[in-house]
């Protein structure tokens, strides 16, 4: 235990990369941890049914009481760490041969998606949980805020995923390698692929569905290693000049 | 796809770049895990489907293959055109390949568009639902093709490009839309 | 030759925007005495639609509506000032910026839920107990940006390894300790009274007074920081 916080702190004094790091560890923190509050303390992962009656909801609610309240304090607290992290991924876009109004485009785009993506969510269950007697109907009105805010609000992660495409396929600074431009577009697609559950309240297309939740998640877990694992290895090339990466070491 | 850069010969295990096979591979299995949800919902209710399914126009869905088929001829033809360095029947069969894929998209929209005046919609039973749900995200990936064939014509257009590997790279993108095409196809119209 | 013109604009609107801030703050009747989330949806109608408070919510609100992202600026200013710390990355000063876009969104959030449940005071109670309770809910508990950027800023400045660092370290302390402060208002859904509820000394209290230190501390520090970087630019000049 000594040993490694000697290490962290020899890091804290003489790594150079030390900002990039810390990026890094956030992200990897942050995901796990963003799963743990979401899929096993709230248990709003995966989601419940849309075509729920309003009685249902209101036992729903009940069912995660303390879950729903202290998960998602939790994710009020940390879910600032974002900054940093869309920071770090815009930082990559930066290192880039492209312009940095792609840096700037993501940076932004993503600081807006942490509302839809968690905060909205939050809020909407924590109101939701507060008081257990409130009208069933609006129960059910703040059940859909909380679940199609999540999974409904498509544009950002579309948009975004889009312009780290663009940055990725131009880039000669062989930052990522092409493909994972590519497995942007996958990215992108799944929101597209969302929209039917703005329409259907039960199948294969609902928030809850085969499709548009299951299918989804699995491209965007993927997504997410693919990323975390390309990231680290570009620190770890990382030599602060603006042209060409070099390649790791063999 | 510009790598404009790669200035030291790499050993071709495929044609055009490995990255997009990679793509290719991946974009091949969501779509296959779709087939698999649209096959085990058919399964749990095999009568509403082949009921719908009645209302689809075989005789359209062969139309759409084989002018699909045809596209990736075309396509083929173009990046031999481009090996051979006769740049201008390539480009040729490039814009043969947009124009098929531009038949392809009017003759799409127009089944809809009957489709939905027969009032078959989006919404209106399971069946079309997956119809819609499957031929508009191949549609996307068509207009996306639209933009791979773009960047194809731009590279064959100057001397100054044409990167025999962007050729290829865009043709293995256009060939992906017309299988998953045959699948669909055999899926939603042929399968009964 | 830095383009510094209109900083020392921005920086003034600091105080400015502070000025206004508590003037709608207090103007806002469910805060002078903050409003207990133990209410029946019919006194939160009636709190709604009683005569004196209703052109209060909605004029405070308006204010606040207005002013909402005035912090803004201010944090742009901090994000120049990390620019000239020494470090490898602009990663804290894209951070910064990040947190810029979010927290004064989710607050505008809130002031539209304040606003919505005044605008039909005669509408059915449960309603306007659900916008009332999302309107705190928001405000109070949305303190992840905020605690960000504070300790963004301190991480900041503990790697400003320089001669002659842009903040001394008191400055990054008490960033975290505002921080450590505004922790506690997340935990405004657990209880609808005691010092948790939205009322309460840690989420209200606690709270807002954090958040007042921070806007008074960064903004002498930041105004100090600026006077000395154009008078050290004037004598170079």
């Amino acid at each position: 235990m000594s040993a490694l916080l000697r290490r962290i702190a020899w890091h804290w004094r003489y790594d150079e990369k030390r900002e990039l790091w810390i990026g890094w560890w956030t992200l990897v923190v942050f995901y796990n941890l963003y799963g743990l509050l979401f899929f096993v303390v709230a248990r709003t992962q995966p989601p419940p049914k849309p075509s729920l009656e309003p009685s249902e909801i209101v036992q729903w609610f009940d069912d995660r009481h303390y879950g729903l309240l202290f998960g998602y304090a939790i994710v009020f607290i940390v879910g600032g760490a974002t900054a940093i992290m869309n920071a770090t991924l815009a930082y990559t876009m930066r290192r880039m041969s492209v312009s940095r109004a792609f840096a700037y485009s993501y940076l932004v785009i993503y600081a807006l998606a942490t509302l839809p993506g968690m905060l909205i969510m939050g809020v909407a269950c924590t109101v939701g949980a507060m008081r257990p007697d409130r009208d069933p109907e609006l129960m059910s009105w703040l059940y859909d805020f909380a679940f199609l805010s999540f999974e409904g609000t498509m544009g950002v992660f579309l948009i975004g995923s889009l312009v780290w495409m663009v940055a990725v396929l131009l880039d000669r600074n062989r930052v990522f390698p092409k493909w994972f431009g590519y497995l942007n577009l996958c990215n992108a697609l799944t929101e597209v692929v969302v929209a039917p559950a703005w329409i259907f309240k039960r199948g294969a297309f609902a928030w809850d569905g085969a499709i548009a939740w299951w299918i989804n998640m699995a491209v965007f877990v993927t997504y997410t290693a693919v990323f975390l694992t390309l990231l680290r290895r570009m620190i770890l090339r990382e030599d602060f000049g603006s042209g060409p990466l070099p390649d790791l070491p063999r | 796809m510009t790598n404009a850069a790669n200035t030291q010969p790499r050993p071709r295990f495929v044609p055009g770049q490995p990255d997009m096979w990679a793509f290719v591979l991946f974009e091949a299995l969501v779509f296959t895990a779709y087939f698999v949800v649209y096959v085990v919902r058919r399964t749990q209710s095999p009568e509403l489907f082949l009921e719908s399914q009645a209302h689809l126009d075989l005789r359209v869905g062969v139309f759409h293959t084989l002018v699909l088929l045809a596209s990736s001829w075309s396509v083929a033809r173009c990046v031999q055109a481009a090996r051979e360095r006769s740049f201008r029947t390539a480009l040729t069969n490039a814009f043969l390949t947009l124009l098929l894929g531009f038949v392809f998209l009017v003759s799409k929209v127009l089944e809809w568009a009957a489709k939905i005046e027969e009032g078959f919609g989006f919404t209106s039973d399971e069946f079309f639902s997956f119809y819609y749900f499957l031929t508009a995200i191949h549609f996307l990936h068509l207009l996306i093709g639209f933009g791979v064939l773009a960047i194809c014509v731009h590279q064959l257009w100057s001397p100054a490009r044409r990167s025999q590997e962007t050729i290829e790279t865009c043709a293995t993108y256009w060939h992906t839309i017309d299988f998953l095409w045959v699948l669909i196809f055999a899926l939603l119209y042929v399968m009964r | 030759m830095r383009r510094a013109d209109g900083e020392v604009i921005l920086l003034w609107t600091l105080p400015a925007v502070g000025v206004i801030w508590l003037s709608a703050f207090l103007l806002f009747p469910g805060f002078v005495q903050p409003m207990s989330p133990t209410l029946s949806a019919e006194e939160v109608a009636a709190f709604y639609r009683d005569p004196e408070n209703l052109p209060r919510i909605r004029y405070s609100m308006i204010v606040f509506n207005w002013f909402a992202v005035g912090l803004i600026p201010v944090l742009a200013l901090i994000v120049m000032q990390i620019r000239r710390m020494a470090h490898r990355t602009p990663i804290f000063s894209y951070a910064i910026i990040a947190c810029a876009a979010g927290g004064p969104t989710i607050f505008l959030m809130a002031d539209l839920f304040w606003l919505l449940a005044a605008f039909r005071p005669m509408r059915d109670p449960q309603q306007t107990l659900m916008f009332n309770d999302l309107a705190w809910v928001t405000f109070s508990s949305q303190v992840g940006f905020l605690i960000a950027q504070s300790v963004i800023l301190a991480l900041a400045i503990y790697l400003d390894r320089q001669e002659r660092p842009v903040f001394r370290p008191w400055v990054a302390h008490s960033n975290l300790v505002v921080a450590a402060l505004l922790a506690p208002a997340a935990f405004v859904g657990l209880a609808l009274e005691g010092p948790l509820a939205w009322d309460g000394l840690l989420s209200f209290w606690v709270r807002n007074l954090a958040v007042g230190l921070w806007i008074v501390v960064m903004g002498f520090v930041l105004g100090r920081a600026i006077y000395r970087q154009r008078s050290a630019e004037e004598l170079a000049a």
